[in-house]
């Protein structure tokens, strides 16, 4: 049952004391350098701090370590294709006329069936972890800003942040019920599989349209208790509206303000930096 | 009973509807978003056993846009898919692409409108999705220097949405899925499905190609297998979509207001 | 005389898109600090009644409404449901959709932020709420980790956190196992007692009504057709078996025996109030016809065996240890234990849905193990508790086919069991509707007969009558009966012994993963002390029987009030 609550982290930190707003800045910040950003080194050096930062403040490594587990395959598609193909992309990048003027880090040789004389480039190896790195960013700052987060300080935060109320209600209740329709997922595969369906002995088409309806009584099911829960809420005095008392209080602390106040010139610095001195794009400065 | 008349005096009922947005009910919301959240943890691969890795809540999200309506969707498919990240990172990706592909599936899906109301909506999300796959496959043959049958087979699936999205074929569709027969409203949620995705694919495609700049050897490796998944999301579409509306009408649930089904 | 708190005057009210008033002409006064009961069967408008004290009925479902309704002095059609919600607080069925929040805490705040309440004051209501329902201690709690009965008492500490003038409770234990339902008749119980608290409550649990209630009123066809003190309305045996209502035993037991022409000074409702009438009834004698009937045990081949079964779950919980249990063909077994005592588990072995940590389990000759879910399910049908999750298909047919399709006969092979289960189960006409377009009841049908189509010899039932009223309570349990005589095992899981005794031939006792006792049903609901060791309690009959036993050791071990009835002579034929 433990992976069905949203995971917090555990551990008391610098970052788990802070509101939800400067991490949300911080999201944003980081997602657009990182997305504008090219430069490889500079990109290990963004992803590897994130990476550090998820740790420090406690989010487990099993679930970093899931994640690379899942995308492994996919950078080494992304290194191994960069590195012996991509060959335009960075001569248009480095401003290289010839294909003979890429440095070349491997070869294999002449003689080797289909591939033989095929050789990787140090250029599109680079460009390959400029993307791994940068994909790594993106998925691990959002974890950073909402594990360190209770979600009632969340909800809080959301509004504070201007973001409508019904929309923050949407997400805690959402967070409650997931759990039971997930109860209710396996108690359905269990019915089917008791009136004879075998999934083992099923072509991947059939096994699909199989698993498909599955989710049909739990949708339906589903819809028929949102129709109680509509009458609960109701009872309860709920309206959407926004002008309402929270227990949970939301208070930027001067911690805070540091924090907003880091990514703003952070933010300022990575686009002078790229504009004045190419630093961030690919073969630039750094 | 009821040819008697009762004693107490008629009142008159104000009638209060629930909390909603844009008419969906924010209960429906709630529980389509769970729908999403727990479909996240099952991902494709695994029933398939082939490669290729998309959960399969990706198959609900036109569902989730027909039955709320664009912005109820929208907001119920994001929520979900930005939950089912932090719970599911095994079929999570990328969070913000996911995201984001979840919120506009859902949105194009509730634009498939009937009557007059939003009659025009399709066009602006139908333009984000050429301006986008226009920037995809001219980065990929202009500067990238993929070659144009790679580039056009490569996105089978993209293209073909933007033509049945513009089309009257929409329309038509939505038409199905609003039918009477059982057949004509699976062949419209499979159809849909296919539709609605494969442009949420050209918009994403925009951004992933910038970061990723695949390679033509990519392209060409990726040709059987984008058309296969999306053809996967729409049996999944069909058939999760055909048996939940034939038992929302027989259930006789309140219809959100912008539904289409 | 209290004073009023709530007045129905001449309510009449339809739900949009229905032909029939569900509440008509109905008037009702509810006094200050009193805790009223609400009976009735399934769909007479008892929930009608609890939703329509804050203004739900006619504002949120629409419809059309008569008459009125005041609560406190206001017109609940005239203030929005909101500004009843300072007044009523609900408490709903369902443990799991009520609860919206993501803590305790948060759980108790919420209508209190919609109701604008301070934060201070919030902080404030939270430990006092939490104390009156005795849950101190779990404010950051999620709602996943409580228990059922917890669940309830946190819904009913949210109502009350409101302080409200009336609490509404509507079937709230009909979800909950014995100890749950206990727990939650307790805290509304105390609420009543120390708070002065006043209390609606409609349920189902007779026993409990009987005990707690100041008034009951009994709903039949949209109006009030009985109203009075426990001991009147459940001393009218007549008027509740007119309304499918059960009544409780003691009055049953006494009823049946006054029935026989033993005339008895009145007919108690609480078991504390029969004790003293036993005396009277202990001089008189046995009736010369009377004989103990029961079933001729079942021998011969196991037809399922258990030995030495443990099971341990990934998370290290010993659900099961040392289990050792044989069912031949044709018998009819009761298993029965609080929740978690590993009932489920066990039935979970037989299906191969779960693998022995350690020991064995049989089907016939055949290791469970060794044979895949869906082969098993040819032999072994199982009925889970909610038919929703059981139904996938867009016909009442198609869902009967389901699993023949599965299994691969042949069409004509499909279409003569689907026929034939139809025929059985008395779904023919239903056959093309949407199984999610009949009534709850039916639903249950829809998926006994899809079981049935496969032949199983053994049918599982698992909780059949939770959540079902008398009358749906007693047909499945009429259905079980049939499969027994026509010669299947039957196995049935429930917290409803009193239901039993016409029924099962043989209980297992279970408690904290064992098997306590496994024997014939009248020993086994005589065994009070183990029972009471895993939360259940026996029949009111059978502490009549026991408390008889001490007044006249030649009493036999008696299981229903209709027995109780047969035991004694007739005075008059005598003479």
């Amino acid at each position: 049952m433990s992976m069905m609550k949203f995971q917090t982290v555990e551990r008391d930190s610098f970052f788990s004391r802070l509101d939800f707003r400067p991490k949300l800045f911080m999201v944003a910040v980081v997602t657009i350098v990182a997305f504008v950003w090219e430069s490889p080194m500079l990109q290990i050096g963004l992803a590897g701090t994130i990476t550090v930062a998820c740790l420090l403040v406690g989010v487990k490594w099993s679930y970093i370590r899931t994640i690379l587990l899942i995308m492994i395959p996919f950078y080494a598609l992304l290194l191994l294709t960069h590195a012996f193909f991509n060959r335009d992309q960075v001569m248009a990048l480095r401003g290289i006329e010839s294909v003979n003027q890429l440095s070349r880090v491997f070869t294999f040789p002449e003689n080797w069936p289909f591939i033989g004389g095929s050789f990787a480039t140090w250029e599109g190896l680079n460009y390959g972890f400029n993307v791994i790195f940068k994909t790594l960013t993106l998925t691990l700052i959002i974890p950073l800003a909402v594990f360190t987060t209770e979600v009632d300080n969340m909800i809080v935060g959301m509004v504070r942040a201007k973001i409508p109320y019904k929309i923050a209600f949407i997400f805690s209740s959402t967070l409650r019920f997931f759990p039971l329709l997930i109860e209710e997922f396996s108690m359905i595969i269990e019915a089917q599989r008791l009136r004879g369906l075998a999934m083992e002995k099923m072509r991947p088409i059939k096994r699909v349209r199989v698993y498909a309806k599955v989710a049909v009584p739990l949708i339906l099911g589903a819809l028929v208790k949102s129709q109680q829960l509509e009458v609960v809420l109701q009872s309860k005095a709920f309206s959407g509206s926004p002008d309402r008392t929270y227990l949970h209080e939301s208070i930027l602390r001067p911690s805070d303000y540091a924090l907003i106040i880091f990514f703003v010139l952070f933010f300022i610095a990575a686009f002078y930096l790229l504009i004045a001195f190419g630093i961030g794009t690919f073969g630039g400065p750094i | 009973m009821s040819e008697k008349k009762p004693i107490g005096e008629e009142r008159k009922v104000e009638f209060l509807s629930g909390s909603a947005i844009d008419g969906a009910p924010l209960s429906y919301m709630v529980v389509l978003a769970s729908v999403v959240v727990a479909l996240s943890f099952f991902p494709m691969s695994a029933i398939l056993s082939i490669g290729g890795s998309f959960p399969m809540s990706q198959g609900v999200l036109g569902l989730v846009g027909w039955v709320l309506g664009p912005v109820a969707g929208a907001i119920s498919s994001g929520i979900g898919a930005l939950i089912g990240i932090f719970l599911a990172p095994h079929t999570a990706g990328i969070p913000f692409i996911r995201i984001w592909g979840s919120v506009v599936t859902s949105f194009a899906a509730g634009t498939m409108v009937l009557g007059m109301k939003r009659k025009g909506w399709w066009f602006w999300v139908w333009l984000y999705a050429v301006l986008s796959f226009l920037y995809f496959i001219g980065r990929a043959i202009f500067i990238n220097g993929v070659g144009l049958w790679p580039a056009v087979a490569n996105s089978f699936v993209d293209w073909s949405a933007l033509i049945l999205f513009a089309l009257p074929t929409r329309t038509l569709f939505a038409k199905w899925i609003n039918s009477e027969k059982l057949g004509l409203v699976l062949a419209g949620l499979g159809l849909g499905t296919w539709t609605v995705f494969g442009l949420a694919h050209a918009c994403l495609a925009a951004i992933t190609y910038h970061m990723f700049n695949w390679t033509e050897e990519v392209f060409i490796m990726l040709i059987p297998l984008i058309p296969f998944e999306n053809l996967m999301r729409s049996i999944i579409g069909m058939v999760i979509g055909g048996g939940v509306i034939a038992g929302l009408r027989a259930i006789g649930l309140v219809k959100p207001e912008n539904a289409i089904y | 005389m209290p004073d009023k708190i709530a007045v129905f005057k001449d309510v009449s009210y339809k739900y949009p898109r229905s032909d029939d008033f569900v509440l008509l002409d109905l008037n009702l006064e509810i006094y200050e600090g009193e805790f009223l009961g609400i009976i009735g069967s399934t769909g007479v408008g008892k929930t009608t009644i609890c939703l329509a004290l804050n203004g739900i009925v006619p504002q949120f479902y629409g419809g059309r409404f008569f008459g009125s309704v005041h609560v406190g002095g206001l017109d609940t059609v005239e203030h929005p449901i909101s500004a009843m919600a300072n007044y009523v607080g609900q408490v709903f069925e369902d443990p799991e959709t009520q609860l919206i929040s993501t803590s305790v805490e948060n759980e108790i705040a919420f209508a209190l932020e919609n109701l604008k309440v301070s934060r201070e004051v919030i902080i404030e209501r939270i430990p006092q709420a939490l104390s009156a329902v005795r849950l101190e201690g779990t404010e950051k709690k999620h709602p996943h980790e409580l228990s059922g009965g917890q669940k309830q008492r946190l819904a009913i500490a949210a109502a009350i956190a409101v302080q409200p003038s009336l609490l509404i409770l509507d079937e709230p234990t009909s979800q909950l196992d014995p100890v749950g339902a206990e727990e939650v008749f307790a805290t509304a119980h105390e609420l009543n007692q120390e708070l002065d608290m006043t209390i609606v409550m409609a349920s189902h649990s007779a026993e409990e009504m009987a005990a707690f209630a100041d008034r009951i009123a009994l709903v039949s066809n949209g109006q009030i057709v009985a109203i009075g003190p426990p001991d009147e309305i459940y001393a009218d045996i007549e008027i509740l078996e007119s309304n499918d209502l059960r009544p409780p035993q003691v009055a049953n037991t006494f009823y049946s025996i006054n029935k026989r022409g033993i005339s008895v000074p009145k007919i108690p409702v609480n078991l504390n109030d029969a004790l003293p009438m036993l005396d009277s009834l202990s001089e008189l004698s046995q009736s010369a016809e009377f004989i103990l009937s029961d079933p001729e045990e079942v021998t011969g081949e196991a037809l399922l065996s258990v030995k030495d079964l443990a099971h341990v779950y990934p998370d290290g919980t010993k659900a099961l240890h040392g289990v050792s249990v044989d069912i031949a063909k044709g018998e009819y077994v009761l298993i029965i234990g609080q929740n978690g005592a590993g009932k489920s588990t066990l039935v979970k072995h037989f299906l191969n849905l779960l693998q022995p940590t350690e020991g064995v389990v049989k089907v016939g000759d055949v290791d469970t193990e060794e044979v895949s879910v869906s082969d098993l399910a040819r032999r072994i049908g199982y009925v889970a508790q909610n038919p929703d999750n059981q139904i996938f298909n867009a016909s009442v047919g198609e869902e009967i086919a389901f699993a023949l399709k599965n299994l691969d006969f042949d069409d004509e092979e499909v279409e003569t069991r689907t026929v034939e289960s139809l025929e059985a189960m008395g779904l023919t006409e239903v056959r093309d509707m949407h199984p999610l377009a009949l009534p709850k009841g039916d639903r249950a049908r829809v998926v006994i007969g899809a079981i049935l189509a496969m032949k199983p010899e053994i049918i599982i039932f698992d909780e059949p009558t939770t959540g079902q009223d008398y009358r749906g309570a007693k047909y499945i349990l009429e259905i079980s009966r049939d499969l027994h005589k026509m010669g299947k095992t039957v196995i049935v899981i429930t917290h409803h012994l009193y239901l039993m005794p016409e029924y099962a031939e043989r209980v297992v006792v279970m408690g904290k993963g064992t098997i306590l006792l496994d024997d014939v049903i009248r020993k086994a609901f005589h065994e009070t002390e183990t029972l009471k060791s895993t939360y259940l309690s026996a029949p009111q009959a059978v502490h009549l029987s026991q408390e008889m036993q001490k007044l006249n050791s030649a009493f036999p071990p008696l299981l229903t009030p209709g027995e109780f009835a047969d035991y004694f002579a007739f005075e008059g034929s005598a003479s």
